[in-house]
């Protein structure tokens, strides 16, 4: 029976649409899982003298155990983000003479290989060995290591009890900003009775059954879910939500795009992937934090001004370079309706904007770090608002892989979009701020720099509807070839 | 009103269509029937210009539809659900339809209304995204779509298939009446014999590709076809 669902498993990971991809993409992918995995193991493994350079009072350890309710914390928002229980896969299942336990058994234990739990056994387990290494009690370290493996395991089974929820995710992120703020400011450290705890469960190996047996809890608690609900209504059944509607007319100000635009706001707000990347370039607001605060990146103004095109650019490249891929679901009905390719296409662009005036707007704390930087940060804006967004709408017309949009993009096989066309366009989006401030500040100085940046934003949108005609013509010209891709079978 | 002429589509030197000539006048009632792979939905396709043609052309009320865009304003079509916007609902979707074609609420709501029994009170007022109905509810939704805006040439694929027989029935006398009263010109295509002779005052009949039957419809009809049919499926 085994090896039967093992075969399966063998046929649903090498027929999977990213292994269909060219070797470009495999060799890329395979990269970057071994980029992301040796950084795992290296700082698993350096955290070690980190922290006693750092911090030579204290005992690695401690300091470890102290922040392990961190870890915890952000590994279950992570999953939550991420990893989804893949229950569906049951239903074929269903009729087929096998007991239902083992289903489940195996559904469950197939979780257990999910690249998330990698992640943290690639940092621990480094770090124990360098622990054993420095001569630290054998029996603690193992015992510790499982335990925090044991929880590893119980954080992913009670993911699974969670996910269905929106609520418990967002206020798990607001615990963690509260808690981290807490801590920050020096007003309440949860760290300390959570790292109490942890310390005092390294201190006794046979505490060990305490996450084991939350473990083999969790393990019943999800087995019995789902074995209670092992019907076509139950567990399996899709979810059917409730609407939500509001009021859009106000859009209609927009005129002739306006109702593009109101579909575009539903399309984003009630769909599962859409959403994710809205929340995603959220993040790119903070971009700046990573390179304004290092000198040594401040005596670089040429990626200075890369990271000031991101700050407000996030939205613009995640969402913007999928641009058609959107719509794939329902390309043909748009393609023949009474639609001008043209007010679709400035439709997504005016949606573009406004994600980039938001950002602009939430970017105004960066003042903090002075006039020179705000300043990069508004030209910035102004060639993603006049430019960049021209430029990745191009890129979209090249982009022709569809897309489920209420499908929850996983981690690596987040490769929608991805391909070598994707890559070079990519190209041009980042180097083209840096050559526009660089070459000018090079020859005369950082305020020609920046206004030769804001300029090439002008320019686009002085020339706005000649671009737009060229672009047009592109996505009219590969009509045909995009419908067909829509149309195949994800 | 729809002229096709010479039209030939072919996928790697395999040819799945080829027509030399078939026109329909206005208003007419039009069925498409034919096997798995006859070429009803490439013929379709053609006609919306989701797919280039490889000779020949259609010209829908004087228009070549690979050349201008200008057949968009008064031809509709439901062909699958493709068609449809998942995430929005039934009055949603209809909304943006009417938005489209220059209808206001109100028209949309107008015409909406005059299908509530084809509805069967399932569609309108359920809180439900349209990717939440079942098959047979996004298809009477998607019907009712393509009939918003005053079309003129109106393209269904398959309109009966997953639907109920209470709804059956009402979307023939829906058909009927668009042809007949308003002057519609309406494309079906179908399996069921029995419909669309009951709907269609033409029928052609594709195979492989070729028109090999072009009828009249009339009380002999639906004998003959079936025989044509059964006839086929025995060689």
């Amino acid at each position: 029976m085994i090896q039967r669902f093992l075969s399966l498993e063998w046929k649903q990971f090498t027929r999977a649409s990213y292994f269909q991809k060219g070797l470009a993409i495999k060799i890329l992918l395979f990269l970057g899982v071994l980029y992301f995995g040796g950084m795992a193991i290296f700082m698993g493994g350096l955290l070690f003298f980190i922290l006693r350079k750092t911090m030579p009072e204290v005992d690695p350890i401690v300091t470890v155990n102290n922040f392990l309710i961190y870890w915890a914390l952000a590994n279950l928002a992570i999953r939550f983000f991420m990893q989804q229980l893949p229950v569906m896969n049951i239903k074929p299942l269903m009729t087929v003479p096998i007991k239902r336990n083992i289903v489940i058994h195996y559904l469950l234990g197939k979780t257990t290989l999910s690249f998330f739990n990698f992640i943290s056994l690639l940092i621990f387990l480094p770090f124990s060995i360098v622990l054993l290494v420095e001569g630290y009690p054998v029996l603690n370290v193992v015992c510790w290591f499982l335990s925090l493996m044991f929880l590893n395991m119980a954080i992913n089974f009670i993911n699974f009890l969670i996910n269905k929820n929106n609520t418990v995710f967002y206020s798990l992120i607001l615990v963690i900003l509260i808690l981290g703020g807490l801590e920050y400011f020096n007003i309440y450290k949860i760290s300390e009775p959570i790292g109490f705890a942890f310390n005092a469960m390294y201190n006794n190996p046979i505490s060990v059954v305490i996450p084991l047996s939350l473990l083999i809890g969790l393990y019943k608690i999800n087995f019995n879910f789902i074995r209670k609900g092992f019907y076509l209504d139950g567990a399996v059944s899709k979810k059917i939500e409730e609407v939500k509607t509001t009021d859009l007319t106000w859009m209609n100000r927009f005129g002739s795009v306006a109702p593009f635009l109101k579909n575009d706001v539903k399309m984003i707000w009630r769909n599962a992937r859409p959403k994710q990347v809205v929340m995603m370039s959220f993040f790119f607001l903070f971009y700046g934090l990573i390179f304004y605060t290092q000198p040594t990146y401040i005596k670089m103004p040429a990626v200075l001004a890369f990271a000031s095109m991101f700050v407000t650019g996030g939205f613009l490249l995640s969402f913007g370079q999928l641009v058609p891929s959107w719509d794939s679901e329902y390309y043909k009905l748009l393609m023949s309706q009474n639609i001008p390719y043209r007010k679709y296409l400035e439709s997504k662009w005016y949606l573009m904007v406004v994600a980039v005036s938001i950002s602009f707007i939430l970017s105004i704390p960066y003042l903090y770090f002075g006039w020179k930087i705000f300043s990069m940060i508004v030209a910035g804006a102004i060639f993603n608002v006049g430019l960049n967004s021209f430029i990745t709408l191009f890129g979209g017309a090249l982009n022709r892989v569809p897309i489920e949009l209420n499908v929850k993009a996983k981690a690596f096989s987040n490769t929608n979009g991805f391909n070598p066309t994707q890559l070079l366009i990519a190209l041009p989006k980042m180097l083209l701020p840096m050559l526009l401030f660089y070459i000018p500040y090079k020859i005369f100085n950082f305020e020609a720099g920046i206004i030769v940046l804001a300029l090439s934003g002008v320019l686009g949108i002085v020339f706005k509807n000649y671009i737009f005609s060229k672009i047009e013509k592109i996505y009219q010209n590969g009509k045909y070839k995009t419908i067909a891709a829509f149309g195949e079978k994800k | 009103m729809i002229t096709t002429s010479n039209l030939s589509k072919a996928y790697n030197s395999v040819t799945v269509l080829n027509i030399e000539k078939l026109d329909i006048p206005k208003g007419q009632s039009f069925g498409l029937v034919g096997n798995n792979g006859a070429g009803k939905t490439t013929y379709f396709s053609l006609l919306l210009d989701l797919i280039q043609p490889t000779t020949g052309y259609i010209k829908n009320k004087n228009i070549l539809v690979n050349e201008s865009e200008n057949w968009k304003p008064f031809t509709s079509s439901f062909i699958d659900e493709s068609f449809l916007i998942g995430y929005l609902t039934p009055e949603e979707y209809f909304y943006f339809i009417g938005e489209l074609r220059g209808q206001s609420k109100k028209d949309v709501d107008n015409l909406v209304s005059q299908f509530e029994d084809f509805f069967h009170d399932e569609i309108l007022g359920k809180k439900k995204y349209l990717r939440d109905l079942s098959k047979g509810n996004q298809k009477k939704a998607g019907i009712v779509g393509a009939l918003i805006g005053n079309p003129e040439v109106i393209i269904l694929d398959e309109p009966f298939a997953n639907l109920d027989p209470t709804t059956q029935i009402r979307l023939k006398q829906i058909i009927k009446d668009l042809a007949k009263k308003h002057g519609v010109t309406i494309l079906v295509s179908s399996h069921d014999l029995l419909h669309v002779t009951d709907v269609c005052e033409r029928i052609v009949v594709l195979e492989k590709g070729e028109v090999v039957k072009d009828l009249v419809t009339s009380q002999a009809t639906l004998k003959e076809l079936e025989a044509h049919f059964a006839g086929e499926s025995l060689n």
